[in-house]
């Protein structure tokens, strides 16, 4: 959906030639968020601008810019020093790798352990730059007069359904809107009154800007700074605009908008206020005597200090909790071959909240096997669903599906229910003036009732909005191509036999699952369910682009379950036995709950293996609820499974619950190999798993094909964790509590603020942020292989440490870590072991901080 | 037994906040108090209607005590209970113990916690105090107990400017309608003396009665009701400022400009009907009001492309109704119509933010879905009206619904920019200079009043002229903090002495007033004081310094000689007020009082300015010196 932002260096700042405005709006364009409306949650990496540079220094100069923390308190990571989870050996690591000179060593370690007075983030370029100096000597407050003007011209222009009069005409782009409302209206269009502003918009959007911002900063050489200081007083918005612009089918109402047009409106009302506000004459920026000694955007590069001592900590943290599952995987026995073919196998999502689930379903019955792959299993398609007003792409955003799948009713009886007239939702829809005296003197009581109802009986679920996660499963997927004729947006109508065969095919090697299957084969999808949550697609898979995957493990189990693929896959040598059925399912991460699909066909299937998979699958529901409870401190303090299940229901549909789950919270390890290696581990949730069979991929193609889906998806889910949590209010979007939902696009604090991006603190609040640490069961020789193969777009989240990577032989588990400049044996102390127990219960009751990585030893 | 109750719904939300500032450590137990302080508020009212009920609905007034006595002047806790205050008093135990159970959750874990329901238990407290009261004085206080806890609420996320802005925004429309209020105690007063209990007003009033007081008389304090209605309810000119004000969590936007705050000018004018219903003029005023503010908000609520912003306009829409009603004096469709609105646009906010699920699953099918569109209702339909306007009517109309009528701008430019021109001039002035005017004006008079020529109460007027200057001054002052706070106190300080040379024997009274403003302006200055010397206020005037972060105790005993200073129900200078008003209202400058009452205002906005300025924002490298003085 969105590109791979360009880089941003020092030798190509533009300041010593002419100015040239499309080439600094691309240039300041890329400090700006990429996140798009919110119907679609897609998690990336929040400093995506500085992912050139080492994560250090990264982050070092999104600091400077934004005005950010860079790393916890020191306070934090002495407290967790404190609780042993930051473990000596890893402080020393860190110092290791500080690049000090060793014989200071000991002086960095006392500086680790002063106290340390709280430490407040810089000040940021966009609030202590140029701009600011300047309006501070003019003594105007020029953001609280420009901001709510240009906010409500573009909230109601890019408005997907909110307003009830729509601003913006068919095919008209945002200046000539503005220029329509400021020129044709017998109501001046404040400040655009100005006669001098006025005169001016009759021109381009280019020549405006030009021409204000050689009025109000006087000298070329700050043309651009300006600019970038202006849009970074609300990166929300310009962030909106700069995406939709570079992708106008991210909005399904769709509107054209340029940054350029923003930046135009946005000086000109600038320049009018001020000349209302200051007189016509007021004073330019290149007037201000010491402008020249105010830090620029290339000083903020250049100058970035990494602040020695955190960033020492952090890496120490970061090792500590790295090396609990290193250890852990090191002394782990060596594994048992399987006695006896599986009853039944499950796919999962690599998804983290799936973890405890494949190890409960695999604790409550041993004969079942798991994999993990990425939650839209290798089948990327636009989807509509039954109730659905437009298709979704049911894929990582990376992939630009070309195949449409719709689906339909299996009984006609059933009325499309698109709309519902009943008094369930009198309260959302448009009332007119007297209809809306007449429903509040009728009706306001029944919303006391309701409210009652509602607050004391959270479960009874009177708000109903159903998504796509509960939807009924009594419906059709039409996946079979009829005709190769393209739709009106150019796509394919379903799917043909080679083409699901490629599918399949690709996702069973990839996983390294091509013979033994067993009779049931169930492919689990995922979703969640929350009620009042307006960033309930940040729930969904993220492989799925922020949907439940439901729709792809139905499409998954259909095509693997029909003749004429089974038969392409049997001649490509994936031999698929005719006693072997796939059946899907999607599991309500919030709930805990299983939904299976196209149950009619059941009764096909053996009955025997459905049913015990089903009822293990109920047990381990209970025990991930129950696990799951540990972090919600009102949840019921017992050990009753049956009570921490109807807790996380109840969460999950009560009106008044911020916090449906942690979803991603803690998420810090993606493992990709065998089961095998990971299956005798508790990771208490902590860890993205993808199978993968180090001896089917000899060349390294596999490999590659896995990590450029799992670094973009899981590293972006980490880092926007990371950074969401190390400064909520400048990289996350801060409380959810006073969230004002905004023309559908997103949300923002009160009626005119700026757009908030990032993930808000009751999703980040109980996050131990640290760097995603890969592991993979391969040799370094093959990976070194497999890395030239990659991109350099990926080779940069490796090199520059935005993910840390460790590879594991698969014979001796001899671990070393990646860096660019070569692979680097993990020495782990002597004596580190993995503490051990019999099963997850014991872990985890009475726990409330996140667990060391467990050896399980259930047989023993 | 009805009034030991009456005095439990004050007494029960007082304890509770009480109870948490000095036990709520943490959140479990913030959580147990105000369950059972809750519950024990909601017994009481509940109680306190059925036994009132059961006692076949009659209004009841209960006197506690006598506050304060002077001559003719009586100041009596009074509470008074009719039909009018049931209802208020239904809607405030459904709405409150509603949003204290979804709190509970919904708060979990917010750094405010505490601070939350310290402020939701000091609105309840304002709200029974406003509902009970049985005189205009106490509504008074109740009023501004509303207000000040409004205004916490909005700025309840001080980390970011745009909450505190708006705090300041509310606040200062709050302020402007204060002057109402004041005014209309004191009229009262000086009307009814001794009658102005709501008990009594009806009574007065009486159809075969004479006229208590003028036409005009009673015109003007119609007038100062309306004002003060307007500004609480959101009504025309005020519209803008509650959209703007729902910055706080969700339930406290819910419960206050959903439900219960946004009501009480409804319950004023309730409250005060025989005033203003006595002649048909104002009756077609507050008519005008409501149907002004019918249309600037329906047309307003049609471009919101915000969720909040549009419940916020279709209340006010409603509310202007209520207006309309109330001016063809149907009372009781009012109260229906009242908690209607209350319990409706409580739901909308609280559930405002399903907006997404809803529209992309369930309304979605209609809105996008070309196909559906034409078959359903628009089919049978011609086009909306506006469609077939011409296009500059069109985009006219856009225009005057985008900018919500221009109101705000109509307000700033008529209410505040005059002010802060002249107080900008008298800042800019030189101080030899404001010396040479002050001595100019004032030396002749002395000198003839010495000679006996004139009686010395002329000279309250130049000290009336200085007292407004003051106030002007401090209103428009950026640079220094302390220059503010110099300036609210000269002026209360003015206001005092003024007084005094009218009615000279009054001097204990005026002595009371002092000994409210004094002390907190000492407290401040000191505040004030513990500054860093470092900081150069001048340097960065907008900046905000996170005082309350750094530096908690500070930034609450500055809160104190804020709340000192504006004559809040803490200090004597409440009452002080209220006695400066009314003696000055009995001389025959009767118009010093009207000045004093606006400058109180004005005062109370300056010092606010001050008060977030250095107590709100968000700290960073800058803010970093405040914390090692």
């Amino acid at each position: 959906m969105t590109t791979v932002p360009p880089k941003i260096s020092l030798d190509s700042y533009p300041e010593l030639h002419a100015f040239d405005l499309d080439s600094a709006i691309d240039h300041i364009a890329h400090w700006l968020p990429t996140q798009g409306p919110i119907k679609d949650f897609i998690h990336h990496n929040t400093l995506h601008a500085v992912q050139h540079y080492p994560f250090h220094k990264g982050v070092a100069v999104a600091a400077k810019v934004f005005g950010a923390r860079s790393y916890l308190p020191a306070a934090d990571y002495q407290a967790l020093y404190r609780q042993g989870r930051i473990k000596d050996f890893a402080i020393d690591w860190a110092i290791a790798h500080s690049g000090y000179a060793p014989e200071k060593y000991k002086e960095l370690r006392e500086k680790l352990f002063a106290d340390s007075t709280d430490h407040y983030p810089p000040v940021s370029l966009a609030n202590h730059g140029i701009r600011n100096n300047w309006l501070t000597r003019l003594e105007i407050d020029l953001n609280s007069l420009a901001h709510p003007v240009l906010f409500r011209l573009l909230g109601s222009f890019l408005d997907q359904g909110i307003s009830r009069w729509t601003l913006s005409k068919d095919g008209e782009s945002f200046w000539d809107c503005v220029w329509r409302l400021a020129q044709n209206s017998l109501l001046p269009l404040y400040p655009f009154d100005d006669p001098m502003v006025r005169e001016l918009l009759n021109q381009s959007a280019n020549e405006v800007i030009l021409a204000c911002l050689e009025r109000i900063v006087g000298s070329e050489l700050l043309y651009e700074q300006y600019l970038l200081e202006m849009i970074l007083a609300h990166p929300g918005w310009s962030g909106m605009v700069r995406l939709i612009e570079l992708d106008p089918k991210a909005l399904l109402e769709r509107r054209q908008i340029s940054l350029k047009e923003m930046i135009a409106v946005e000086l000109a009302a600038e320049l009018a206020i001020l000349r209302k506000k200051r007189g016509v004459d007021f004073a330019a920026i290149a007037d201000v005597p010491h402008a020249s000694e105010i830090p620029l955007l290339r000083d903020y590069e250049r100058e970035a200090i990494v602040p020695l001592v955190l960033k020492v900590w952090h890496e120490a943290m970061e090792y500590s909790l790295h090396s609990e599952l290193l250890i852990g995987l090191k002394s782990q026995d060596a594994p048992v071959k399987a006695k006896e073919p599986p009853v039944a196998q499950a796919f999962f999502c690599i998804d983290d909240r799936e973890c405890s689930i494949r190890r409960y379903l695999e604790e409550v019955n041993p004969a079942i096997e798991t994999f993990g792959a990425a939650g839209f299993f290798g089948i990327d398609f636009f989807y509509q669903g039954f109730d659905d007003a437009y298709p979704v792409a049911q894929c990582p955003n990376i992939l630009t599906p070309k195949h449409l799948v719709m689906e339909s009713n299996l009984r006609p009886d059933l009325e499309k229910n698109s709309v519902t007239e009943g008094f369930s939702d009198l309260h959302i829809k448009p009332h007119s003036l007297f209809r809306g005296w007449l429903y509040t003197q009728l009706l306001g009581f029944g919303y006391a009732a309701k409210m009652v109802w509602d607050v004391f009986r959270p479960s009874s679920q009177l708000l109903k909005i159903k998504k796509l996660s509960e939807v009924d499963a009594h419906t059709h997927l039409h996946l079979l191509r009829e005709s190769d004729e393209l739709t009106e947006d150019g796509r394919l109508l379903g799917f043909s036999f080679t083409e699901m065969a490629d599918k399949i095919e690709a996702l069973l090697r990839n996983i390294g699952l091509t013979q033994n299957f067993a009779p049931l084969v169930v492919v689990v999808a995922h979703g969640s369910s929350s009620t009042n949550n307006p960033h309930f697609a940040a729930y969904d898979c993220g492989a799925c682009a922020g949907k439940p995957g439901a729709p792809n493990a139905r499409a998954f189990a259909w095509m693997a379950n029909e003749q004429s693929v089974r038969e392409i896959l049997r001649e490509r040598g994936i031999d698929i036995p005719p006693t072997s059925h796939f059946i899907a399912a999607l599991h309500n991460t919030s709930r805990d709950e299983i939904t299976y699909y196209d149950k009619h066909l059941f009764v096909n299937y053996p009955s025997e293996p459905l049913q015990i998979f089903q009822e293990t699958m109920q047990q381990a529901l209970q025990k991930n609820a129950f696990e799951r409870c540990r972090w919600f401190e009102l949840a019921p303090q017992s050990n009753a499974h049956d009570e921490a299940h109807e807790h996380v229901m109840a969460r999950a549909s009560s009106i008044f619950e911020p916090r449906p789950e942690y979803n991603h919270s803690n998420n810090l390890y993606c493992i990709v190999g065998r089961r095998t290696l990971t299956r005798d581990l508790f990771m208490d949730r902590r860890a993205f798993l993808h199978s993968y069979r180090p001896e089917s991929d000899p060349e390294g193609q596999l490999i590659v094909k896995i990590l450029s889906a799992i670094i973009p998806v899981c590293g972006g889910i980490n880092l926007e964790y990371l950074f969401s949590r190390v400064d909520n209010s400048v990289y996350g979007a801060g409380t959810k509590l006073p969230h004002n939902v905004i023309g559908l696009l997103g949300v923002a604090n009160g009626v005119e603020g700026d757009l908030r991006t990032g993930l808000p603190m009751q999703m980040i609040e109980v996050h131990e942020p640290a760097r995603l640490l890969i592991v993979i069961e391969q040799t370094t020789a093959l990976l070194d292989k497999a890395f030239q193969l990659m991109g350099p777009a990926l080779k940069e989240w490796l090199d520059n440490d935005w993910v840390r990577l460790v590879a594991c032989h698969p014979d001796t588990r001899e671990l070393f870590f990646y860096h660019c400049t070569g692979w680097e044996p993990v020495e782990l102390p002597v004596d580190a072991v993995a503490p051990s127990a019999s099963h997850s219960e014991s872990i985890f009751t009475g726990r409330h901080a996140t667990i060391p990585v467990h050896l399980l030893r259930r047989h023993a | 037994m009805m009034d030991s109750l009456l005095l439990a719904c004050l007494f029960l939300p007082m304890l509770g906040i009480l109870m948490i500032a000095l036990f709520g450590n943490n959140e479990k137990k913030i959580a147990a108090l105000s369950f059972w302080i809750t519950h024990a508020m909601g017994l009481s009212i509940l109680t306190l209607l059925v036994l009132w009920a059961l006692g076949g609905f009659h209004a009841h007034e209960y006197e506690w005590f006598t506050l304060y006595e002077r001559g003719d002047y009586r100041f009596p806790i009074l509470f008074f209970l009719d039909r009018v205050g049931a209802v208020y008093l239904f809607a405030i135990w459904v709405v409150f113990s509603i949003i204290v159970r979804y709190c509970r959750n919904y708060l979990h874990r917010e750094s405010g916690y505490k601070r939350f329901f310290m402020t939701i238990f000091s609105f309840a407290l304002g709200l029974n105090m406003v509902v009970l009261a049985g005189s205009i004085d106490m509504l008074f206080a109740g009023w501004e107990i509303v207000g000040i806890s409004s205004f916490l609420l909005i700025a309840f996320y001080r980390h970011r400017v745009q909450p505190v802005r708006n705090a300041l925004r509310t606040y200062t429309i709050y302020r402007f309608c204060d002057i109402g209020l004041l005014l209309g105690a004191w009229m009262g007063h000086l009307l009814f003396h001794e009658s102005d209990h709501f008990s009594n007003l009806s009574v007065l009033f009486q159809d075969n009665a004479p006229a208590p007081a003028s036409y005009p008389a009673l015109m003007l304090m119609s007038l100062l009701i309306f004002i003060a209605a307007s500004g609480k309810s959101a009504q025309f000119p005020f519209c803008f400022w509650l959209p703007r004000a729902m910055e706080g969590p969700t339930p406290s936007s819910a419960i206050f400009y959903g439900a219960l705050s946004v009501h009480l000018g409804v319950f004023l004018l309730l409250r005060t009907a025989p005033i203003w219903s006595y002649h048909t003029l104002p009756r077609i005023a507050l008519f005008s009001i409501g149907f002004l503010t019918v249309i600037i908000a329906t047309l307003a609520e049609k471009t919101q492309s915000n969720i909040k912003g549009q419940v916020a306009y279709a209340s006010i829409t409603q509310v202007g109704l209520m207006f309309m009603e109330l001016a063809f004096g149907l009372e009781t469709l009012v109260l229906v119509h009242f908690l209607g609105n209350a319990f409706l646009r409580c739901y909308q906010l609280l559930v405002s933010p399903s907006i997404v699920a809803h529209m992309l699953r369930v309304e979605g099918a209609i809105d996008t879905n070309p196909d559906l569109k034409k078959s359903s209702m628009q089919s049978y339909l011609p086009v909306s009206i506006r469609d077939t306007l011409p296009e500059v009517i069109q985009n006219t109309l856009y225009v005057f619904a985008l900018q919500e009528g221009n109101l705000e701008l109509l307000v700033r430019s008529v209410l505040w920019t005059p002010l802060k021109k002249i107080g900008g001039t008298i800042n800019h002035a030189k101080l030899s200079l404001k010396i040479l005017i002050g001595a100019c004006l004032f030396m002749p008079l002395l000198l003839t009043v010495k000679t006996g020529v004139i009686d010395s109460s002329y000279l309250a007027v130049p000290l009336t002229l200085a007292m407004i200057l003051a106030s002007l001054s401090a209103f428009s002052q950026k640079h220094g903090f302390t220059a503010v706070w110099n300036a609210v106190a000269l002026s209360s300080l003015l206001a005092g002495s003024a007084v005094l040379f009218l009615h000279p024997a009054e001097w204990t009274d005026i002595a009371l007033f002092t000994t409210g403003i004094i002390p907190s302006w000492l407290l401040g200055i000191l505040v004030l004081r513990k500054l860093p010397k470092k900081e150069n206020f001048s340097d960065s005037p907008f900046a905000y310094r996170a005082m309350a972060e750094t530096n908690p105790g500070l930034s609450l005993l500055l809160f104190l000689s804020f709340l000192g200073l504006v004559g809040f129900p803490i200090t004597p200078a409440f009452i002080g007020e209220d006695l400066l008003l009314y003696h000055a209202s009995n001389h025959q400058y009767s118009w010093i009082a009207a000045l004093i009452a606006i400058c109180f205002v004005i005062n109370g906005i300056a010092a606010a300015r001050v008060f977030l300025r250095i107590c709100m924002g968000r700290p960073s490298e800058i803010c970093e010196v405040y914390q090692h003085e």
